[in-house]
């Protein structure tokens, strides 16, 4: 059987990118799933910035970061960001940093049946 | 309405926390430019941090370092004092400065391994990046050779066997007496040569990819032989125990790292570092040398000593501990005596380091300030730890040693002893010391990270739960032996030879990689906190059933684990082999079939 490939993008698509401490993701994660992100994707960096500045301090702040990177729809995109913010403690001096980056569109294995619901429900 | 929008009632119903908006602008920092117009360097100022603000910096750094040791010491604690109190019916006495010297356990290696990180680690990790690559290989050898020593020293748990040398009776086992006491420091010179030899041969191993096999068999015989060699010399039979937990001593939280950093570099440098095994071995031959040198020590001091010599030095001792149990010198007594030894075992390996930063590599120092914090953090830690392992660890141990006989025999101490009659209360102390070597073994951090690497290797075959289970099955049932060894005075030399030569038959068919980690995972389980306390309970233990001596557990519990380990490697093996044969067997007749 020869059926035409076919893509089906999503849009209205928002990312949110949280960069941490190491170790502190999991419970970032655990929040941002609680409110709404279906996945994650974490990788490991190194980063520089409040470490140095503050001073003996500093050894506190782990040098080796995990960069957590979310994909939400836009609607939800406010409460997640607004969880993880609580979730991974940012109002804390070193903890990290995050932004969110509006996207043009995404694209992901959406299974038939869901996308025939849809489509009909547009009509 | 369409679906796919928000109305701002919601909106502002789902977003709970006030929001300020800032311009980024505002805060950037504003380049300043020079007369000519050229842009000057902006160099950011140090933050001011308010004191609440330092409190929540610090707050999770300190609280995850604090869990890790707390989950590694508590629930041993919590077991020997339980035990103690609902199977024997017994009090803990001094339970108070028990709790207390555990929490300085706790607090000391929290320190300590903070120090390690920050103020030692990085020396190694340079100078094993570096040194390959700037110094000829002899060089490079002898830098090898000289850390093995080094970090013998400042390895936590080999002050144990200090605290332990002071239960042994001169009269009991003089050469063992001599070996802890007057010999102490060249008993640990001995250790640390050992693992210096080890280092030597595993970095060569590294460079020239030798396999471990080999190298196996040709530590372990000799060491067997001397062993046996021993065990005919009446005299030097206390030594075999001694010895043999010497190797499960040196490999702690000090030594395998620096030295595998060292390894590491000198492989990636030299460009074999091919092998996912690369880490490897050096942990294995690190707990085999040291038994040659302290036995060969032994054999020295019992040819060159004689016991006389050994008795009149041990009775003067006591007779001027006797006299001069008034004021002592500030560093006989408790933080003094600590401290200095805890800068003995600290300042010698710190300097070797800087000196070969310096004058070898010629490197500059980076982050002067962080370095002396962590060096500072572990010395602090180091003190710390020892006094906590002379008031807590060593103290709890002997005590529950010396209890745990009650349940079948008659004690002066205990009136109702034998509690249980002599079956049964064999059983409990039996079951007793498996629970003890299992549990201890899977609160250790580092088989955890052993057990992540090993299945990453094995491509998922070999599972990190069945590691950990394998290693700690093996521990609890070399503690176990080693508790029947003290009560019916069996020959160590004979149970460790007994041991030993299946292990090397199963090693001899095993491959490669499972002997690797096999080997490996012994050294990995016997860590700071597991030694002093299973030393410990051992000379209680022994000295309540009026043993000669009460060491070997130890050694018991290094081997047993490379036979469980080894022996489910061999299992996994043939598992694998079987699924590959049934796959073609599946295959071929398809085939078969086409054609």
């Amino acid at each position: 059987m020869s059926k035409q490939r076919e893509i089906t993008v999503l849009t209205d698509v928002t990312l949110i990118t949280c960069i941490v401490q190491r170790g502190i993701a999991d419970t970032i994660i655990k929040a941002a799933t609680e409110a709404g992100a279906q996945g994650a994707t974490v990788y490991f960096a190194r980063g520089t910035g409040v470490r140095e500045r503050l001073g003996l301090l500093g050894v506190a702040v782990e040098v080796e970061k995990e960069v957590i990177n979310i994909v939400v729809s836009t609607d939800d995109a406010d409460r997640v960001f607004e969880a993880m913010y609580l979730a991974g403690k940012l109002d804390t001096p070193g903890m990290g940093f995050m932004y969110m980056t509006p996207l043009e569109k995404a694209a992901t294995y959406i299974p038939a049946a869901l996308i025939e619901k849809l489509t009909r429900a547009h009509k | 309405m369409p679906e796919n929008t928000v109305r701002f009632g919601e909106y502002s119903k789902e977003v709970s926390v006030r929001q300020h908006r800032i311009s980024y602008r505002d805060l950037a920092p504003k380049i300043e430019r020079d007369a000519h117009g050229k842009p000057i360097p902006y160099k950011p100022p140090k933050l001011k941090i308010t004191f609440k603000d330092a409190s929540r910096i610090l707050k999770p750094y300190i609280s995850v370092r604090l869990m890790e040791q707390v989950s590694a010491v508590f629930p041993l604690g919590a077991y020997l004092m339980g035990f103690q109190y609902l199977i024997l019916r017994q009090n803990v006495v001094d339970s108070l400065v028990i709790t207390g010297g555990l929490l300085s356990v706790i607090i000391g290696l929290m320190l300590y391994m903070e120090g390690l990180k920050l103020g030692i680690m990085p020396f190694g990790e340079a100078i094993g990046n570096t040194l390959p690559t700037k110094s000829p290989m002899p060089v490079v050898l002898l830098i090898a050779f000289i850390l093995g020593v080094g970090v013998t020293f400042a390895e936590p748990a080999i002050g144990a066997l200090q605290v332990a040398g002071a239960a042994v009776k001169a009269e009991n086992a003089p050469i063992l007496y001599a070996l802890l006491n007057d010999w102490s420091l060249a008993t640990v010179l001995c250790v640390g040569l050992g693992v210096g030899v080890a280092a030597t041969i595993g970095t060569m191993r590294f460079i020239y990819g030798w396999s471990l096999k080999p190298l196996i068999y040709l530590s372990v015989t000799p060491t067997s032989i001397i062993t046996g060699i021993c065990y005919f010399y009446p005299n030097m039979r206390t030594v075999i125990g001694l010895a043999w937990d010497c190797g499960a001593v040196t490999t702690g939280p000090v030594t395998v790292p620096l030295v595998l950093a060292l390894g590491i570099g000198v492989a990636s440098a030299v460009g074999k570092g091919d092998s996912s095994l690369a880490g490897f071995g050096i942990v294995t031959l690190a707990s085999v040398f040291p038994i040659m040198a302290v036995m060969l020590l032994g054999i020295y001091v019992n040819q060159t000593v004689p016991v006389e010599t050994i008795l009149a030095s041990a009775a003067a001792k006591a007779a001027a501990a006797a006299e001069t149990a008034g004021p002592k010198a500030w560093w006989e007594v408790t933080p003094g005596f600590e401290t200095y030894m805890s800068f003995r075992a600290i300042v010698p390996l710190i300097l070797f380091l800087f000196f070969v930063m310096k004058v070898v590599l010629r490197e500059k120092i980076r982050n002067a300030g962080i370095l002396t914090y962590g060096i500072t953090l572990a010395v602090i830690g180091m003190i710390l730890f020892n006094i906590g392992l002379t008031y807590g660890l060593a103290k709890l141990g002997d005590q529950s040693g010396g209890l745990v006989p009650a349940a079948f025999m008659h004690l002066e101490k205990i009136q109702a002893s034998p509690l249980y009659f002599y079956a049964l209360g064999i059983t409990i102390a039996m079951i007793f010391a498996w629970v003890l070597g299992f549990g201890a073994t899977l609160a250790e951090p580092a088989l955890n990270a052993l057990g992540l690497t090993v299945e990453n290797l094995s491509n998922g075959a070999f599972k990190k739960s069945s590691l950990m289970y394998a290693v700690a099955f093996g521990v609890a049932v070399g503690i176990a032996l080693g508790v029947l060894k003290i009560l019916y005075n069996w020959p160590l030399a004979w149970m460790l030879i007994g041991s030993y030569i299946p292990l090397l038959i199963m090693t001899s068919l095993s491959s490669e990689e499972y002997v690797n980690i096999g080997w490996d995972s012994a050294g990995v389980t016997t860590g700071p906190v597991t030694v002093p306390l299973v030393l410990a309970m051992g000379l209680g233990f022994g000295n309540a059933v009026n043993a000669l001596e009460g060491f070997g557990i130890l050694s018991m519990a290094s081997v047993c684990p490379i036979i469980s380990v080894i022996a489910v490697g061999l299992f996994v093996q043939w598992k694998t082999k079987r699924l590959k044969m049934a796959q073609e067997a599946r295959i071929q007749p398809a085939e078969g079939a086409k054609a």
